[in-house]
């Protein structure tokens, strides 16, 4: 019988003088989890999974606290050619880390899971298949994964994520801006109240629900994906839209049309948004949400 | 006092436990009794002796046998009649408990002696150790139901896998950007000379970026630039916008 083991840690590291200002972490063995809270101190909790004892011993975690207020938190496994070899799926590291709000992160994962919610600074979350999963985060935000779901929610700040091959759920997105890829996967945006939108995949679907405000500029394009796209609108405010695609249907009477281009205007007054949808060999489809 | 009734009482004298005449009446009699006194000694040294050995818990299955011979002793018990069972309580049996207790003893020495010699003369082979159950928590087995899992047919390290993870995440990469390469070939046969210099310019620059990358996150991060820019290039139809947008 396959046997785990579990040994948990708890370190409270004391806060420098002028508190943490970042939080760097790298854990290839698992999943990493990071809670911001209103104080100054940083509580890492620690799991470790190993078939054995020495399969455990083996599992190593370093904490460095660096004198500019970075905490670096990295993992990783002890050579051991002495011993009989440890499959990289007997063990793991999880980690949860509640930290100041205020520090931004780097953090990197490989197939583990990352979670990140309440925290205010933004920074740099990067996983191979693991899951990213943010929840309640200001600041610059980049996200990317290779193959992992990408799900952000309730972000308030600028958002740039992207993926290779795996889908992405945006929901909530009311930072400056929201600059979002993926090259096999689906992008499905709702609640996004971002000034300038960017949205692009190369096969994969783009659904978007979005707020336009004054000189709001979207722009959803993909290459073999449908494009389906909703709009909120401001009423003092007009909206121009641009399609072009297999099919096309911009939910209005088209005004205009120029090269594979089809316009409608909705609205009238200064200040429009501007909304450019692309489908090289999907469908296109628009709404205004009243 | 015969030499019987001096050796019954032998061991509670070595012991201490007889202090008052009958303590003296046994000391006497070994000043007198060589044969008596010989024992005594033996006695004495013996426990001495064990005294001294480094303390060993019994193996498992000696106290697995104990427990076994007691459960069959029980079992023998409740099949007796009654009337032997009440015999058997009321009889005396001093002299057999002695015995049997003088038995027991030595055949515990024997064990306890036999098992130091047989760790004294074995080569120092590391054994398997259990680990120490009560530092350590057992989370519950992934299928308690099912029968135990077959021993992993994987027998790469998991340094080894560790170690080759980044690369492999890095020739995703590569991937995607060629097959946006590709596209991007295909598409700027189209384009006029000035948007094919603007392309081929920043693909050269960006390729630069990944070639001179120092290790494996910084070349994953040139990467995801070349692809956003690609991606801009071909899907979105502008080549000027690289600079849209981090992209770290």
């Amino acid at each position: 019988m396959k046997r785990a083991l579990l040994v948990v840690c708890a370190l409270a590291a004391p806060a420098p003088a002028k508190g943490y200002k970042a939080l760097a972490v790298e854990n290839q063995l698992g999943d990493v989890r990071i809670e911001g809270h209103d104080g100054n101190g940083i509580v890492i909790e620690t799991h470790k999974h190993a078939p054995d004892d020495e399969g455990l011993d083996r599992l190593r975690i370093s904490l460095v606290p660096d004198p500019d207020g970075t905490v670096r938190i990295s993992t990783h496994a002890d050579p051991s050619p002495e011993s009989k070899p440890v499959p990289r799926s007997a063990v793991s590291i999880d980690i949860v880390i509640k930290a100041p709000r205020k520090a931004r992160l780097d953090v990197a994962v490989g197939s583990g899971k990352l979670e990140v919610v309440n925290m205010d600074a933004g920074g740099e979350l990067d996983s191979a298949s693991g899951a990213i999963s943010v929840k309640n985060v200001g600041g610059e935000l980049y996200s990317h994964t290779v193959s992992g779901h990408l799900s952000i929610a309730q972000a308030f700040g600028s958002v740039d994520a992207a993926t290779l091959s795996s889908d992405m759920d945006l929901d909530g997105i009311a930072g400056q801006k929201l600059v979002a890829s993926a090259n096999q996967g689906t992008i499905a945006g709702r609640r996004v109240r971002a000034r300038d939108i960017e949205l692009t995949t190369t096969s994969g679907r783009i659904m978007l629900e979005a707020e336009a405000g004054l000189k709001s500029h979207i722009v959803v394009s993909s290459l073999r994906g449908d494009i389906d796209v909703k709009v909120r609108r401001q009423p003092q405010s007009a909206l121009i839209v641009r399609g072009r695609g297999t099919k096309v249907d911009l939910g209005a009477q088209t005004v205009g049309q120029g090269g594979n281009w089809q316009e409608v205007k909705f609205g009238s007054g200064g200040e429009a948004g501007l909304v450019e949808l692309r489908a090289s060999l999907g469908n296109v489809r628009f709404a205004v949400i009243q | 006092m015969t030499c019987e009734s001096v050796r019954e009482q032998l061991t509670a004298y070595l012991d201490g436990e007889l202090a008052d005449e009958r303590g003296s009446a046994v000391r006497g009699h070994l000043r007198g009794c060589e044969a008596c006194r010989k024992a005594a000694t033996d006695e004495a040294a013996l426990r001495d002796g064990l005294r001294a050995l480094p303390p060993l818990d019994p193996p498992a299955s000696l106290w697995a046998g104990v427990q076994a011979q007691l459960a069959a002793a029980e079992v023998e018990d409740a099949k007796r009649p009654a009337w032997r069972r009440l015999l058997a309580r009321w009889a005396p049996h001093g002299r057999h408990i002695g015995f049997a207790g003088l038995a027991l003893a030595a055949a515990v020495v024997l064990i306890v002696m036999r098992m130091q010699r047989h760790d004294e003369t074995q080569p120092q082979v590391a054994q398997p150790v259990t680990p120490p159950q009560q530092t350590r928590v057992v989370i519950a087995p992934d299928h308690p139901s099912q029968a135990p899992a077959p021993a992993p047919v994987d027998e790469t390290d998991v340094t080894a896998a560790l170690a080759a993870e980044p690369a492999q995440i890095t020739a995703s990469y590569a991937d995607t950007a060629r097959e946006l390469l590709d596209l991007a070939k295909d598409a700027r046969a189209q384009w006029p000379a000035e948007r094919q210099r603007e392309l081929d310019t920043q693909v050269a620059a960006l390729q630069k970026k990944i070639a001179s990358a120092t290790d494996e996150r910084a070349r994953q991060s040139s990467y995801r630039k070349l692809i956003r820019y690609l991606q801009r290039a071909v899907i979105r139809d502008d080549v000027a916008l690289a600079n849209i947008g981090g992209t770290p």
